[in-house]
């Protein structure tokens, strides 16, 4: 059975519509990419899928390991075990990295029917998380993404994807603004998190990450809709010729 | 005029025992040519008295503070005159002078020259004046040369909220001595009218906190002179206001002379239609060269109904210091609620840390980590109570 399901999806935001009729498919185990111009639906999709409210859904429908996903609000996504790494992290002053994961790994622990974990295995356990994204013990005490630089906040989603461990983790231009080290780093921690039960959604603008996280399936977002879809060769196509063949194909067509 | 007389009533219908001559005469004569402040007058403009005077007040006497027994520091009450009144302000404002005039006995703090307090006291105000009553309670607290003390002074109880207790409290902060004064005001339906007035020496530290969790209405004075070189003062304030309350904070820092610093931070979070004011005034006269004077006010507001009227003032004569103010007030952050969520926290979890983290400022002031505890246990409460 298929992880996700969107089926003809649309949605808008402050009056304009930009999803018009998207459809994808993810199944447990697979990378898939999006990838398109500036301004073609990319961040929306992902908005939409976590619950953000700023987001009109309009038509169409998603399945999420077989529920509807909007019926549900957006902690129960996350807790059902969809994870959005954020284009822009949010800082939140006051609060410490340690104490938001405290209280997010206990909700999701909850929910999933699992036993809380005691402080020493909840330490030791977020000790393995970190070094997976190479992240400074210093930044786990400091407060959510205040002051940490572009990359350190992109390594901060990274490493709060590992701790909670979804099913399906989206990841919003997760790679924009990170130099080749951070990147190597992100999407190794990406790469260790890859199994044959969870899946990855992996918006993009640049061909690059997908070096390094190498996915099944590219497609390409167009106007709110996918326009094209194929392997990991698409993406190398659309590195060398850019986005306006495509346009102009739809042009023609 | 009908205020006038009011307030002379009010002292007229007083017992006075023969003490405090001296100063009760200066402040009765204060308050004959004074009234009640009501909303033309500058710093009550925000906050409406007169519904309480209007019906009729009747003085009752009360000593209602208890107190626990503490190592080293001496507790009682006293009716010497030698020793209340010294600071200026009981003639100068008209709830001070009020107070001044009526109240029957101080309770006398006082910690000896050296002596460091290792434990804590806790001042208990519990208030339970009936419809239409009016108290006056005056404590006084002394921390000689180089003595250190912390103490705690909670108001609570369950007054009418048509009664209204006045307090002043004096505290003498001598040199090179160190106080820490936490204040809890939680006074169900009451109404409190309290002011702390403040003389820091040389070499001194002083930090007040003042935590306010419910009242119909709280007027919280806190004035605090810095006299003496090499003062080091924080000064905050946390208040959480839902229904109708109306919560204002008047706060006056006073640099009289060089190398002080004073450090003041007022946070609020409102809901309902509530009101809040502050008004933070930092003075710096014109010998208090090398002051370090900072002050911020932040506000969050969870109704559309709720106000707060937010007034940082810093007056500054001398020429070289270095001083800040600001204040804000603002919804909170949709952004940062939807980060929590979409990490599995609940609507109201991840409002409750956010709103936490922005109360932590104040508390962590507090080093008594039991009280900061029982406090953010009751900034949860007031928080499922503001949400429904």
């Amino acid at each position: 059975m298929s992880l996700l399901t969107i089926k003809n999806l649309s949605a808008r935001v402050q009056e304009k519509d930009i999803l018009k009729g998207f459809n994808l498919t993810v199944n447990p185990g697979e990378v898939h990419a999006i990838m398109g111009p500036n301004g073609s639906g990319k961040s929306t999709l992902a908005s939409v899928l976590a619950g953000n409210e700023s987001y009109e859904v309009t038509g169409g429908e998603v399945d999420f390991d077989g529920k509807n996903l909007f019926d549900m609000a957006p902690e129960v996504r996350a807790r059902e075990g969809l994870f959005l790494a954020f284009q822009y992290p949010v800082e939140i002053p006051g609060v410490s990295n340690v104490n938001f994961m405290k209280a997010a790994v206990a909700e999701i622990r909850k929910h999933r029917g699992l036993e809380q974990l005691v402080a020493k295995d909840f330490l030791a356990y977020m000790k393995e998380k970190k070094e997976l994204v190479e992240l400074d013990g210093k930044l786990a005490g400091r407060s959510v993404n205040e002051g940490f630089s572009g990359g350190e906040k992109k390594r901060n989603e990274i490493f709060q994807m590992a701790m909670l461990d979804p099913k399906l983790g989206i990841l919003d231009e997760t790679d924009s603004g990170l130099d080749i080290d951070a990147l190597r780093i992100v999407a190794n921690g990406v790469n260790k998190l890859r199994s044959k039960d969870n899946a990855f959604v992996v918006i993009t603008h640049y061909q690059r990450l997908l070096d390094h996280i190498v996915p099944d399936f590219v497609h390409v977002l167009y106007d709110g809709k996918i326009v094209r879809s194929g392997t990991k060769e698409l993406a190398l196509e659309l590195e060398e010729r850019g986005y306006d063949w495509i346009k102009e194909e739809l042009a023609e067509a | 005029m009908m205020t006038t007389s009011i307030l002379s009533e009010l002292v007229a219908g007083a017992k006075s025992p023969a003490s405090f001559k001296g100063i009760r005469s200066e402040a009765e004569g204060f308050l004959a040519e004074s009234r009640i402040p009501s909303k033309k007058h500058e710093d009550w403009k925000y906050t409406n008295i007169k519904r309480l005077f209007d019906n009729g007040l009747n003085l009752i006497s009360a000593e209602n503070i208890t107190f626990n027994s503490v190592d080293g520091v001496e507790v009682s009450w006293s009716t010497d005159e030698a020793l209340v009144g010294s600071t200026s302000i009981h003639t100068k404002e008209a709830h001070a002078a009020l107070n001044t005039s009526l109240f029957e006995k101080a309770l006398v703090v006082r910690v000896k020259k050296g002596t460091q307090v290792n434990d804590e006291l806790i001042l208990n105000q519990v208030i339970n004046l009936k419809d239409g009553e009016f108290t006056a309670t005056r404590v006084l607290l002394v921390v000689e040369e180089n003595a250190s003390l912390k103490c705690q002074y909670h108001y609570s109880g369950s007054p009418s909220n048509s009664s209204l207790l006045n307090n002043l409290t004096e505290v003498f902060v001598s040199r090179n001595s160190h106080l820490e004064l936490n204040y809890v005001q939680e006074i169900g339906e009451g109404n409190l009218m309290t002011t702390t007035e403040v003389e820091c020496q040389r070499d001194s530290t002083f930090t007040t906190n003042c935590v306010q969790l419910c009242g119909s209405l709280i007027r919280n004075n806190v004035n605090i002179r810095l006299k003496g070189e090499n003062i080091e003062t924080h000064l905050n304030g946390f208040y959480m206001l839902n229904g109708r309350e109306l919560f204002d904070n008047h706060t006056l820092v006073d640099h009289l002379v060089p190398h002080c610093e004073s450090n003041e931070i007022y946070r609020g979070i409102l809901a309902g239609k509530s009101t809040g004011v502050f008004n933070g005034k930092v003075f710096v006269h014109r010998d208090a060269q090398k002051t370090n004077g900072y002050q911020s006010n932040n506000n969050i507001l969870l109704s559309d109904d709720a106000t707060m009227n937010s007034k940082p003032e810093l007056e500054i004569y001398a020429d070289d210091v270095r001083c800040s103010h600001g204040s804000t007030t603002g919804q909170l952050d949709d952004d940062a609620v939807f980060y929590l969520r979409a990490r599995g926290l609940d609507e109201f979890g991840a409002t409750a840390l956010l709103l936490t983290a922005f109360a932590s400022d104040v508390l962590n002031g507090i080093s008594n980590e039991e009280l900061r505890a029982s406090l953010e246990e009751k900034i949860q409460d007031k928080l499922k109570e503001m949400r429904g």
